[in-house]
């Protein structure tokens, strides 16, 4: 059984640690996988423009040190903790609309993939690239944020688009996306160590990029609350949260209790 | 070839340091500053230099070409890159190194002071590098925004190994500013070096001065395009006209006069820096600080206008939004 998270930012966007510094953050913690998913913003917008020129995205010429620097930490990663780490993007369609606004995360990149384009191509351009394509805090996150609403206003079309989508966001849970058929994900989407206290995917497969990509579609994946001493977050909603999980199965009944992980 | 190109090498050979090795990267053996370093390595047996002309083709990037042999085949961990117009004091490396004892600093770059200018358009240069250019350097430092300038910096190979090192490099024409770029994301401090380094500029007509900060200006702007848009508004000229005419319709001062003061108070400001530096004359300061203070902005303008630069003889298309170049 490992820990995993899949939704991590990084100061080459708007996350506030080096990449060093969130390696350090999960390994010291045991996780097993992680994946760095730096937001790419669109080329065309206005919006997507600036967030290029202000270094709160990757653009065509960071992305290439981003990924470097993603593959020699991840043999530190590895050979200092034992956890994996996946390279990642979290493609990010931002409008002044909350409705017209998404935000997908690929996992397993190798190349620059852009955000430019419908979110059915997108998702499309994704897998044919090998990666996973997971449909990021798709309902209202309860945080003063952000919000984009597109994917699921889009839900029904883009049932098959996507690998999983979140099922938790933080320290949110989505009774939506939870009640749905869809598949599923639960990620801290990490910008400040802080939010080292969220939810978290929790995987029984090999430790190594392709079993994980591959457990994440086929969908042998569990949630927990990851409570870390260090980062208490002040509005926690997770003894509700619990309950739901365990109704819908995505907690074994026998181990409710570790559905609040604690560091 | 570079002004003084033998002094400032041979002061490469002079340096107080226990233990080193200096490379020279030339791109082919036509290159006139061969028979130079050839007599040089000849006449300092004692310092352990060597001459590689074996330039690989890694990416549009002339210089990170030419030097990537000379990179691989360095013995030490800590890199010292200097551009040949550099000439240096014997402590340079003591000064360097010991800034990089501090393992939390990646990386030192230095402000260069432009020395023993002839010409027009090295008057410009220099004075536009020890006024304007080492202003905002170090205003950049202060405010945590540091802008590495590749004519002289110094690193740790085994930290440049963990962004890509030269391979990574090689598609960006300003290699200097992004390595920069990548070892402070790597949450390692870039810092300005305690004393600022001299680069010899020679005889240099206007055409010369124009063409290379146009190249500089493209880079600039590909780059960081927001700080590229503020630049005019960091100039004397435009600030004292938008000063003045503010000025104006508050409280009804004279335009003129209110220009002319600004312009005085401004150059004021700069003199001091200029008397560092070792310009001949005190008129050819005056004239020159004004000639380069309003071409600053027909020059931003032409900057503004294109997206492509001549580089060692070739012209290369910087990339919108980013600081990838392809050969036109």
């Amino acid at each position: 059984m490992m820990l995993a998270d899949f939704h991590v930012h990084s100061n080459f966007s708007d996350g506030k640690l080096t990449i060093p510094a969130v390696i350090d953050l999960y390994g010291q913690r045991g996780f097993g996988a992680i994946a760095i998913t730096d937001h790419v913003g669109e080329s065309r917008t206005v919006i997507g423009k600036a967030a290029g020129h202000l270094g709160l995205c990757l653009t065509p010429a960071t992305f290439p040190l981003y990924l470097e620097i993603l593959k020699s930490e991840a043999e530190r990663a590895w050979d200092q903790y034992r956890m994996v780490v996946i390279p990642g993007v979290e493609l990010s369609k931002n409008s002044i609309s909350n409705h017209r606004s998404a935000h997908i995360l690929a996992l397993g990149v190798s190349e620059y993939l852009s955000a430019d384009g419908d979110v059915a191509e997108i998702a499309q351009a994704i897998r044919e690239h090998g990666a996973v394509s997971i449909a990021a805090h798709p309902v209202d996150s309860g945080k003063f944020e952000k919000q984009t609403y597109h994917l699921w206003n889009r839900r029904n079309e883009l049932e098959n688009a996507f690998d999983a989508w979140e099922v938790a966001s933080g320290d949110r849970l989505f009774p939506e996306v939870l009640q749905s058929r869809l598949p599923k994900i639960a990620s801290s989407d990490l910008h400040i160590a802080r939010h080292m206290t969220s939810w978290k995917t929790i995987l029984e497969c090999e430790r190594h990029p392709e079993a994980i990509l591959d457990a994440i579609r086929k969908q042998e994946v569990q949630f927990r609350f990851y409570r870390d001493k260090n980062y208490e977050q002040s509005h926690l909603h997770h003894r509700r949260d619990i309950e739901s999980l365990l109704e819908h199965q995505y907690l074994h009944p026998n181990s409710w209790n570790l559905g609040q992980y604690q560091a | 070839m570079d002004s003084d190109l033998e002094e400032n090498l041979k002061s490469f050979f002079q340096l107080d340091y226990p233990s080193y090795e200096i490379l020279f990267s030339l791109a082919n053996h036509e290159d006139p500053a061969y028979a130079i370093v050839k007599k040089l390595l000849e006449s300092h047996p004692q310092v352990a230099a060597k001459l590689i002309v074996s330039p690989v083709v890694l990416g549009p990037n002339p210089k990170v070409n030419n030097m990537v042999r000379a990179y691989e085949q360095a013995n030490n961990d800590l890199i010292l890159i200097s551009d040949s117009n550099i000439r240096v004091t014997s402590d340079y490396l003591k000064r360097f190194s010991k800034q990089m004892k501090d393992k939390r600093v990646g990386m030192i770059t230095a402000v260069i002071l432009g020395y023993q200018a002839k010409g027009i358009g090295g008057q410009l240069e220099a004075i536009f590098l020890n006024t304007f250019y080492t202003r905002w350097m170090r205003v950049l430092f202060f405010v945590g925004r540091p802008c590495v300038v590749g004519k002289s910096m110094m690193f740790r190979r085994s930290v440049a190994r963990r962004f890509g090192g030269m391979n990574a490099l090689a598609r960006y024409l300003a290699e200097d500013y992004m390595a920069g770029e990548a070892i402070r994301r790597l949450g390692l401090k870039v810092v300005l070096a305690e004393e600022p380094v001299k680069q010899y500029i020679g005889n240099l007509k206007l055409s010369d001065f124009w063409a290379r900060h146009i190249r500089w200006g493209r880079i600039r702007k590909s780059q960081v395009f927001l700080a590229f848009l503020a630049e005019p508004f960091l100039g004397s000229v435009l600030s004292g006209v938008l000063g003045a005419i503010s000025f104006y319709s508050l409280i009804n001062t004279s335009i003129i006069l209110f220009f002319v003061f600004h312009m005085l108070f401004w150059f004021l400001l700069d003199l001091p820096l200029l008397l560092k530096s070792e310009n001949p004359k005190f008129s050819t300061l005056v004239w020159g600080w004004f000639l380069r203070e309003f071409l600053a902005l027909p020059l931003w303008l032409n900057i503004a206008v294109g997206n492509s630069v001549n580089w060692r003889g070739r012209k290369l298309y910087l990339q919108p939004g980013g600081l990838l170049a392809t050969e036109v």
